[in-house]
């Protein structure tokens, strides 16, 4: 036994414990970062500038910049609370309640938006009353909206679920106990212990539902939102056509993390 | 009267866990509940705060029926036995918390925050945030949180069992002096009997969803009402006798007879009934030193194994009845196999009848507390 050094021998112990975990885990990450770096790398010579500047693609970035932050604001209104009760409260048919939060990840989006289409198309009683009224619920930015929060919501409801499920309930009874009602225990005590997860989950809608492209596509193809103009300038003119939109949208996303993280204070969406 | 309980009732489920239990709390009284794990302490504390809803029986704060109530409307401070200080707010902004809520200006609460701050001493970690204090100081600003508001009774429900022995002594003290310093109704819970002994003015013993003994705490000790009290606060030696004569009561304990002329029971003669005795009241002597005394019964016996414990040995005698008792004694031990001769004070001999675990007769003795 080495009692000269047990620190350089503990060291020599512990190297191979984690040297399996970390050689799988980099296989990984090296599939993650190659498609990144040959497609920026393709399309680094490409003129994004001029790309974007085309009268469709500003369309494109304008109804993804209108519809995703708005699918986002009707995810988090209706979503925390939902996960609030979750996390509070055992119910009968709460199995089903969760499994039907669930649902809208599981279903392939395409799916989910031909789902939406038989609930609210044209000729659905829903959609015909919309349309008595002068809104169509396909094929308009609401119908974007509608496809978009189908997809996405849930990812709010989960994280900001967890959040809440990890803020101590004898921490909102004291705050009983102390004079607040149940609304102001939750303003001031459970939303802001439970804000990192709630960001995490604002972060994570929002980035899939400007990416959102399965259910728009069946909800509404028009308008067009970056991602459906992405695949029909695929369609048309192959990968190199897509990139000016393809690098914008990722350039928003990342920007949307960063100032989230920044002012929301949360180190990383993941590690909560 | 401070706080009323009255035939308070709670089920989770199917699962019985208070049954019909009543006290009160008068001002400024100090009282605590105690009683083992999952007995019903914290399902009553939760009930008079308002986070339980009783499934039957009434709670009153100051006459007032607050059964109905939410908590907020109840002005009742509660310490948990976790942590529950806001990790987003400084120690400040913490004690000040309930008095927001109750419409105090901001003039108002800074003068309570600092009356209450200096009351826990803490003056000076007013900007620390709870995750910068050490255990004792959070403990010290919840009770300063929860008696900001100046509440009609103050519930704390095992404050003090998450931590070591020695901040928990100490602690023990500092809610002694800030109880007396206040005056705050308390209702104190815990399952440690000492605890409970050092600091309350009277005990409620909790056990199975009832109250199984209320006194103070010299009385309880002394004169236990039930079996459990009797084997709950302190050690406790049991052994079985034979009612021989009911007045005055005669029993029989193998072939030794004795009086417990201030002990009453309901059996008829020839009854077997269960008798207590604290292991510090029993004495021990070589059989040649025994002396016929009218004031003891005297059980020869053979001692069966010694436990130093540092300040005292525990001698364990086996008697030539079959009992085995625990004899506490700080003098020289015995050894392993030595005959010895055990000596109960006749008066210290508490009597249960069998069975029903409660006792026929009282044995009077002045209200002391420690």
């Amino acid at each position: 036994m080495n009692l000269v050094n047990p620190s350089q021998n503990q060291r020599s112990k512990r190297l191979p414990e984690l040297l399996v975990p970390a050689l799988l885990g980099a296989l990984i990450l090296v599939y993650f970062a190659i498609p990144f770096a040959a497609f920026l790398a393709r399309t680094g010579t490409t003129n994004v500038i001029a790309g974007l500047s085309t009268p469709e693609s500003q369309i494109a970035i304008r109804n993804s910049l209108l519809t995703a932050p708005v699918s986002t604001a009707i995810a988090t209104v209706f979503g925390v609370p939902l996960a609030y009760v979750l996390a509070r409260r055992s119910f009968v048919g709460k199995r089903f309640v969760e499994a039907l939060v669930i649902l809208p990840l599981i279903v392939p989006p395409v799916v989910g938006g031909a789902m939406l289409l038989t609930a609210v198309g044209r000729f659905t009683p829903i959609g015909a009353a919309a349309a008595a009224v002068g809104i169509s619920l396909t094929d308009s930015l609401i119908g974007v909206i509608l496809a978009q929060t189908f997809v996405a919501a849930p990812f709010v409801i989960i994280t900001a679920r967890a959040g809440f499920g990890a803020v101590e309930e004898r921490l909102e009874q004291a705050s009983r106990s102390l004079g607040y009602g149940p609304l102001s225990t939750f303003w001031n005590v459970s939303l802001p212990l439970a804000r990192g997860s709630i960001v995490a989950g604002i972060i994570l809608t929002f980035a899939r539902a400007i990416g959102e492209f399965g259910a728009t596509m069946m909800v509404a193809y028009n308008p067009r939102t970056m991602p459906t103009r992405i695949w029909v300038d695929f369609i048309a003119g192959g990968i190199d056509s897509i990139a000016p939109l393809a690098l914008a949208l990722l350039g928003i996303t990342l920007a949307v993390l960063a100032i989230v993280q920044r002012f929301g204070r949360v180190p990383t969406v993941i590690d909560q | 009267m401070s706080l009323e309980v009255d035939q308070l009732t709670h089920s989770y489920g199917t699962e019985l866990a208070v049954d019909s239990v009543s006290f009160g709390l008068e001002e400024g009284e100090l009282v605590a509940l105690i009683g083992p794990s999952g007995c019903g302490k914290t399902t009553i504390v939760q009930a008079i705060a308002g986070h339980v809803q009783p499934t039957a029986g009434r709670i009153s704060l100051r006459g007032r029926d607050v059964t109905g109530e939410p908590p907020e409307e109840r002005h009742v401070g509660i310490v948990f036995q976790q942590p529950t200080l806001y990790p987003h707010m400084c120690v400040s902004e913490n004690v000040a918390y309930g008095l927001t809520a109750r419409g105090l200006d901001r003039q108002q609460r800074t003068q309570r925050v600092n009356q209450y701050l200096e009351l826990v001493d803490l003056c000076d970690q007013r900007d620390t945030y709870p995750s910068e204090l050490s255990g004792g100081q959070q403990r010290r600003v919840e009770v300063a949180r929860a008696l900001a508001p100046q509440p009609d009774v103050l519930l704390l429900d095992e404050p003090l069992s998450a931590l070591d022995r020695q901040l928990r002594e100490r602690l023990r003290e500092e809610i002694a002096r800030i109880q007396d310093e206040t005056g705050v109704t308390t209702l104190f819970v815990t399952h440690d009997q000492e605890e409970a002994m050092a600091l309350a003015d009277r005990l409620l013993v909790m056990n199975d969803g009832h109250i199984s003994g209320s006194g103070t705490p010299r009385t309880l000790y002394r004169s236990p009402r039930t079996q459990f009290v009797a084997s709950f606060l302190g050690r406790s030696n049991t052994f079985s006798a034979t009612v021989v004569a009911r007045k005055p009561l005669i029993l029989r304990v193998g072939e030794r007879e004795f009086t417990r002329s201030d002990e009453v029971v309901t059996v008829p003669e020839g009854t077997s009934v269960t008798c207590h005795v604290r292991p510090a009241d029993v004495s021990i002597r070589p059989p040649a030193r025994t002396v016929a005394d009218e004031t003891v019964l005297s059980l020869p016996g053979e001692v069966v194994s010694v436990a130093d414990i540092g300040c005292r040995y525990d001698v364990t005698v086996q008697t030539t009845t079959g009992h085995e008792f625990v004899v506490e004694t700080a003098e020289r031990s015995p050894r392993e196999g030595d005959k010895r001769t055990i000596e109960l004070p006749r008066d210290r001999i508490t009597v249960f009848e069998s069975g029903g675990g409660g006792r026929g007769g009282s044995t009077a003795l002045p209200e002391t507390s420690f």
